[in-house]
């Protein structure tokens, strides 16, 4: 097994997905790592469970040759669109913060609504 | 049949909505009156003894996606009804647009599936569905600090759930199989293998993000606190414990014992400080549902099957009391337009009255005074514990809960104020009768073995000593106000806590 392959380079997308989630302050810039966070998760799921030499898992196909497992490709879309949607609703609701404080720095707003609610 | 049904329903029901949008609260309704008669049958169909099980799609076992019904998850959709009849009434004047009740639809029909799920891929996507649709909810009324608390419970759900993912694929790439039961079968020669322990401690971090334990649910306070308060009877009585019934559904397949007390023991008594010292109603509330999954996980981790009972006693004690508190504490904060508890005890004339008498009934019930429905679950934890320093524990979280619930009492003085319109009242019924009768009904919920246990003279003396010795307790701590950190409610430190808080969880489990 080759020292790069799907799932190390799944391991260091998901590392610097966290510390982007973690060190960066701008909300935009949180949602794209949490994104690549995902994203490696995915690439770890299909990587591991990937087969070679199969071919494409179709009936009429000759028997003699394993097939592809495609079970991870099922999953891997369902996944996908998934994380779509949370990406796409979360960048809705950063949007609502930023026409309100005009600022997509999460400490900066943090601040500004610990502010109101504790007058 | 019925197991597949009743999340289908309200995946229809979810559609219909949308497209009848002036009878939506009758559409609820009626798509209530089917559920009762689906899990009717489903109890008709359990009364064997055996559990139910289907396969989607007519494929065998292990290829297709398992649903199966058990005891256990009867007694849970028992719960959903409750709390969503008591909701639906709760909201029956209220001016809510279509897309409101699409987005409480897909709730129930996403919880239904959790409580049946028997796979991890399914339960990995209804726990997504779940995520969205509270998210979508907690943000519905659109003001800032529901919108910063939705978004960071979808961060931070999304990043938990995503690490549950990892552990899904390493599963699947060891067993070749999403379903528990097989997963469970093919794991029994390798228990502690190496990745089976990494695995493992993958999903558990994951799903405790979603189900409550104090240092993974960092975003709970918030969310729970900032939510309107139909809403966040839903979350806290419902959503919260779907996780935690997937942490049960995990035991069947890996060891988690371990893990799972030091979890419960900590979130317990975290919750319970942090309750203690919180002077805002609503965020109080939020800080219990901590401090009470704590019990739930508690017994969940004894793994017996009195610890289990009491456990699936206390997720429906709990999902009933504090329901009845969140939708109580929305009128008293509303009507006295204060949401602190010396404000509103202030004010306490502008209460309905039938708002106070719900809160004293749910105060009752979760400070565990015999024989409301908080005692029941607690008595029968405290029988199914062994080790004395459980017991400590549970000890402790109960003269903790009511400590922080002794607050409320001057709240209690019978006045008259203005009077609630009649679905509120009646909301507060359907969750109220449940809790005072609680200890009749849950005949039908535990057998009757089991539930005599708690029905000794011990349980109910050592219940009232506890609620006596939380009332000193209460007396000594009230005149020290003491701050507790609030920073590690912020978004990047709630991550950083979960990352140490998955290296926590693979310690205990190579140590367990």
């Amino acid at each position: 097994m080759a020292l790069i392959n799907g799932v190390t380079i799944a391991i260091v997308l998901f590392g610097i997905g966290l510390l982007g989630l973690i060190l960066r302050r701008d909300l935009v810039i949180k949602l794209l790592s949490l994104g690549l966070v995902n994203g490696s998760t995915i690439l770890c799921l299909v990587s591991l469970n990937a087969r070679v030499d199969g071919v494409a898992p179709i009936v009429h196909s000759p028997a003699s040759v394993p097939y592809v497992d495609p079970l991870p490709h099922a999953l891997v879309l369902s996944a996908i669109v998934i994380n779509f949607a949370i990406l796409a609703l979360a960048l809705v609701f950063v949007m609502l913060l930023v026409e309100r404080y005009h600022t997509t720095d999460s400490q900066r707003i943090e601040h500004e609504i610990e502010g109101e609610r504790t007058p | 049949m019925m197991v597949a049904l009743l999340p289908l329903v309200h995946f229809g029901f979810a559609a219909l909505s949308l497209a009848w949008g002036r009878v939506t609260r009758e559409l609820i309704l009626l798509s209530l009156v089917f559920d009762a008669v689906l899990v009717g049958l489903l109890s008709a169909g359990l009364s064997q003894g055996k559990p139910l099980v289907i396969v989607l799609g007519g494929w065998e076992k292990g290829i297709g996606i398992e649903l199966a019904a058990d005891r256990f998850s009867l007694n849970l959709t028992v719960l959903v009804l409750l709390l969503g009849g008591a909701v639906v009434a709760y909201l029956w004047h209220e001016r809510l647009r279509p897309y409101f009740f699409m987005l409480l639809h897909l709730l129930l029909g996403s919880v239904y599936t959790l409580v049946f799920a028997r796979d991890l891929f399914n339960i990995y996507v209804t726990l997504e569905l779940l995520t969205l649709v509270s998210f979508l909810l907690v943000g519905y009324e659109r003001k800032p600090y529901q919108i910063w608390a939705s978004l960071k419970y979808l961060l931070l759900a999304s990043l938990g759930l995503g690490i549950y993912l990892l552990g899904v694929a390493i599963i699947y790439y060891h067993t070749g199989t999403l379903n528990l039961g097989l997963v469970a079968a093919r794991l029994v020669d390798q228990p502690n293998a190496p990745w089976v322990l990494l695995a493992s401690s993958l999903l558990v971090t994951g799903v405790a993000v979603k189900s409550g334990i104090f240092i993974f649910s960092l975003w709970l306070p918030a969310a729970h606190s900032s939510a309107s308060p139909a809403i966040s009877a839903l979350l806290s009585g419902l959503v919260i414990k779907m996780g935690v019934v997937v942490l049960f559904r995990l035991t069947s397949a890996f060891s988690l014992s371990l893990p799972l007390l030091v979890l419960g023991a900590l979130t317990g008594l975290l919750g319970v400080i942090y309750a203690i010292f919180t002077y805002d109603l609503k965020r109080m509330l939020a800080f219990h549902t901590l401090s009470q999954i704590g019990y739930i996980t508690l017994g969940i981790g004894i793994g017996s099957e009195i610890g289990i009972a009491g456990s699936l006693e206390y997720i429906i004690g709990h999902g009933l009391f504090k329901g009845l508190l969140f939708l109580a504490a929305g009128v008293a904060v509303r009507t006295a337009g204060e949401g602190d508890i010396p404000g509103l005890i202030a004010r306490r004339a502008k209460i309905p009255l039938s708002a106070r008498v719900a809160l004293l009934v749910g105060t009752l019930g979760i400070m565990g005074v015999p024989p409301l429905a908080g005692f029941c679950g607690k008595s029968l934890l405290s029988a199914g514990v062994q080790s004395p320093v459980i017991q400590t524990v549970l000890i402790l979280i109960s003269l903790g809960t009511v400590a922080s619930f002794a607050k409320l009492i001057p709240l209690f003085r019978i006045e008259r104020g203005p009077s609630s319109t009649w679905p509120v009242k009646l909301a507060f019924v359907i969750l109220g009768l449940p809790i005072l009768l609680f200890l009749p009904l849950a005949r039908l919920l535990v057998p009757t073995a089991q539930l005599s246990l708690s029905l000794h003279v011990l349980p109910f003396v050592k219940s009232l000593l506890v609620v006596g010795g939380g009332f000193l307790l209460y007396r000594l701590l009230s005149r020290r106000p003491f701050h507790l950190p609030q920073r590690i409610f912020r978004l990047e430190e709630a991550i950083l806590v979960i990352l140490s808080g998955f290296f926590l969880i693979y310690l205990l489990s190579v140590l367990g």
